[in-house]
């Protein structure tokens, strides 16, 4: 069992992140609107976690800032003190980084979300895409982001990596639960009913710009914490983070596991992020022929791409869609 | 559908589980010492990743020809990183639990700042390949590297662009300011021209995708530069080298690490002439080793051998001849995996090797400390469309 801990830890929380992170991207969809925001607010989310906990906010040595902002960097300074070599970073400070990266992305969003959620499928998603791009070159050019490079040498809450699962892991069931419920009261109804059909639902008394910024919001709110911890997890941030490639593989997880319930973007994100690495470890299986320990090492990308293609064509919906939970009771005939 | 579907996801979770059972009960095999191998093998970053491997194991065979560690073979146990951050996580977190002595990677700087503290915890000597960025052997004690970072390789073109012009006085700086390699090198190079005493012209932008340079290049030719540095990438560069000198430069140009590549002759053809580069490598070096090398690589591959590919050869050596002089001392059959990968980091850190990179030492922090670099000086043929690279120092 320890020896699967070692290997697998980082792994498995890689899983659980993945999983917030889709279900961030489900948010929106929900209210049917195709945004690809996700990574940018996960990308803020883990610089505003790298700046804290690293304190790169600080002034360089010797110069000041004018004075408002000197003092108020100075109070963060005693906040957000310097963690010793080999101390563990307080648990309850990444808890309030993650609360801070929530609030400073919710607030984004909303800012965000108002001019772009006027836009309509593909061109609500260029409009999301241009803002991850934004945040990209951004932080590709801000000294205090750490530039290229970015911010390294995060100070870690947790002696292994596995151990980190004391916060992801309930974060997600907390996520996950939010999702669930959501998709059972008014609310989620209205966004679900904007997904429909928008026309109809307004003319019901939905009021669509409020319910997709709503939705919008909550998906960054939750990126936003998540990318607070992740950043803490993968030991360093930068430009890299947040990216279109992040785009299109969290839309894929979302897609591949299926957008019509809770249940399937964590499945998908599951699946797809454990399948690479799996395959790493089925060659170096003992007694599998040495051709196919080859291809399984040389062809894992292929074969993981093939699964895609093939669930998509035979799964058009998804891998989990609500008529699997149907038999058990779970109908409510919502839609 | 919904039975087909319930089976699908039975038989994909099912076979998940089996392939991790599988992998759990795998055996150690001790006979050959594994060394581990985490480069980017997928992604957009292979390109280099792939050069690195094959520099890896033509070190494998070569070493393992003359006897590997006192008459014990190595073995390299590869494991791609890809391009990101977590896959440079789960490829030496891999490595780690699969017992290897060392690990050789990963490719990228921004991958090491998230893989190496693994490596630092565990207690596994880490050799990084192409790792330049500034702060990467602090990291821990196990990490060190075999790559010049940026700061130490650049200004040496700069010395010997004022070797061939003695009058230098004025430089004009350009960079790609939306790549990151050339941020962070047009920095080491405005350093480098402040603390020679020239004087720096107002430093120029431009994008990786422009083609058009006219307006920078106004800015900066009235001032009469004499020597003018430009850090971006092969066909940006390119471009811009065209344009300077159809705008009549005709002074001495440096290009940076971007410009480091044969891509760049079909770009400015003719013009490309010329043009001085720094290398941390050269295939011309006139060593045992690196002939060794050079021939080994041209065999299998019919090109000279680049950087990255050499920098991996050396990597490997590193840990081959560390692992001799701990083997003479201690016999490796005595000691476990841990004592092993502690005795081994320090056996690297004060051994002075060979390699073909000229001859390496480290500093006890484990940055890497190479006795000889080169500069090469673009020279295109006649007709302007082949050429080569020519090194001066």
């Amino acid at each position: 069992m320890n020896d699967f801990i070692n290997t697998y830890g980082f792994l498995i929380i890689s899983l659980v992140l993945q999983a917030i992170l889709a279900l961030s991207m489900y948010l929106p969809l929900m209210a049917g609107q195709l945004s690809l925001a996700t990574p940018g607010f996960y990308a803020i989310g883990g610089y505003v976690a790298a700046i804290l906990s690293v304190r790169t906010f600080l002034p360089a040595s010797g110069t000041t800032f004018p004075e408002p902002l000197q003092s108020f960097v100075l109070w963060l300074g005693t906040v957000f003190p310097a963690t010793p070599q080999g101390q563990a970073f307080p648990v309850s400070l990444l808890l309030v980084e993650m609360l801070i990266a929530g609030v400073l992305c919710g607030l984004l969003a909303i800012i965000v979300g108002l001019p772009a959620l006027r836009l309509r499928g593909i061109y609500l998603a260029l409009a999301t895409i241009a803002f991850v791009e934004i945040v990209r070159v951004v932080s590709l050019n801000l000294p205090i982001t750490g530039g290229s490079i970015g911010i390294f040498g995060i100070p870690q809450p947790y002696p292994t990596k596995f151990e980190f699962a004391w916060i992801a892991v309930p974060f997600l069931v907390i996520v996950a639960l939010f999702v669930y419920r959501l998709e059972r009261v008014r609310v989620g109804r209205a966004l679900v009913s904007l997904r429909e059909d928008e026309l109809a639902a307004a003319a019901m008394g939905i009021n669509p710009t409020y319910h997709k910024v709503l939705a919008f919001t909550l998906g960054a709110v939750i990126a936003g914490a998540c990318g607070a911890l992740s950043a803490h997890f993968i030991n360093t941030w930068n430009a890299r983070q947040g990216t279109f490639d992040a785009s299109i593989l969290i839309l894929a997880y979302v897609i591949i596991g299926g957008s019509r319930t809770w249940l399937g973007p964590i499945v998908g994100a599951f699946l797809l992020t454990a399948l690479p690495e799996v395959l790493r470890g089925a060659a170096d299986v003992q007694g599998i022929p040495t051709f196919l320990a080859q291809f399984l090492k040389d062809g894992r990308l292929i074969i993981f791409g093939l699964l895609i293609a093939f669930s998509t064509l035979f799964f058009p919906q998804g891998l989990i869609t609500p008529n699997l939970f149907k038999r058990r009771g779970g109908s409510e005939g919502e839609r | 559908m919904r039975f087909s579907r319930k089976f699908f996801l039975l038989v994909l979770v099912l076979t998940l589980a089996a392939l991790v059972g599988l992998q759990l009960t795998t055996a150690q095999d001790q006979a050959p010492i594994q060394i581990g191998v985490a480069v980017a093998q997928t992604s957009n970053v292979a390109l280099l990743g792939q050069e690195q491997v094959i520099g890896a194991q033509i070190a494998e065979a070569f070493f393992n020809e003359r006897g590997g560690v006192n008459g014990r073979p190595i073995q390299l146990v590869l494991q791609d990183t890809a391009g990101d951050e977590a896959g440079a996580i789960n490829a030496f977190q891999t490595l780690i639990s699969a017992n290897v002595v060392g690990i050789l990677g990963p490719t990228l700087s921004q991958q090491a700042f998230s893989a190496d503290p693994l490596a630092e915890q565990a207690g596994v000597p880490v050799l990084a390949p192409s790792n330049t960025a500034k702060g990467i052997p602090e990291i821990g004690e196990f990490i060190a590297r075999v790559s010049a970072p940026v700061a130490v390789v650049a200004p040496n073109a700069v010395a010997a662009a004022l070797d061939i012009n003695p009058d230098i006085k004025t430089v004009a700086v350009f960079y790609a300011q939306n790549d990151a390699f050339a941020t962070s090198e047009t920095g080491t190079f405005q350093e480098t021209v402040t603390a020679r005493g020239l004087t720096l012209l107002p430093v120029q932008t431009f994008q990786t995708t422009d083609t058009d340079f006219s307006a920078q290049i106004t800015n900066v030719l009235p001032s009469n530069p004499e020597l003018v540095i430009i850090s971006g990438l092969a066909a940006d560069g390119g471009n811009l080298v065209k344009q300077l000198r159809e705008l009549g430069y005709t002074g001495l140009i440096i290009g940076g690490n971007g410009l480091n590549t044969s891509n760049v002759f079909p770009v400015c053809q003719a013009l490309c002439d010329g043009i001085i580069i720094a290398q941390a490598y050269s295939y011309q070096a006139d060593t045992e080793i690196n002939r060794a090398f050079v021939e080994a690589y041209t065999a299998g591959q019919g090109k000279n051998p680049p950087q990255f590919s050499a920098q991996a050869f050396a990597g490997i050596q590193v840990f081959v001849e560390a692992l001799t002089r701990l083997d003479n001392v201690i016999p490796l059959e005595t000691l476990d995996v841990a004592q092993t990968r502690a005795l081994l980091n320090a056996f690297i850190l004060t051994g002075r090797y060979d390699t073909p990179l000229g001859t390496l030492t480290f500093t006890r922090d484990g940055e890497i400390i190479q006795a000889q670099f080169y500069v090469a000086q673009i020279d295109m043929a006649d007709d302007g469309q082949t050429g080569q690279f020519v090194f001066i120092r």
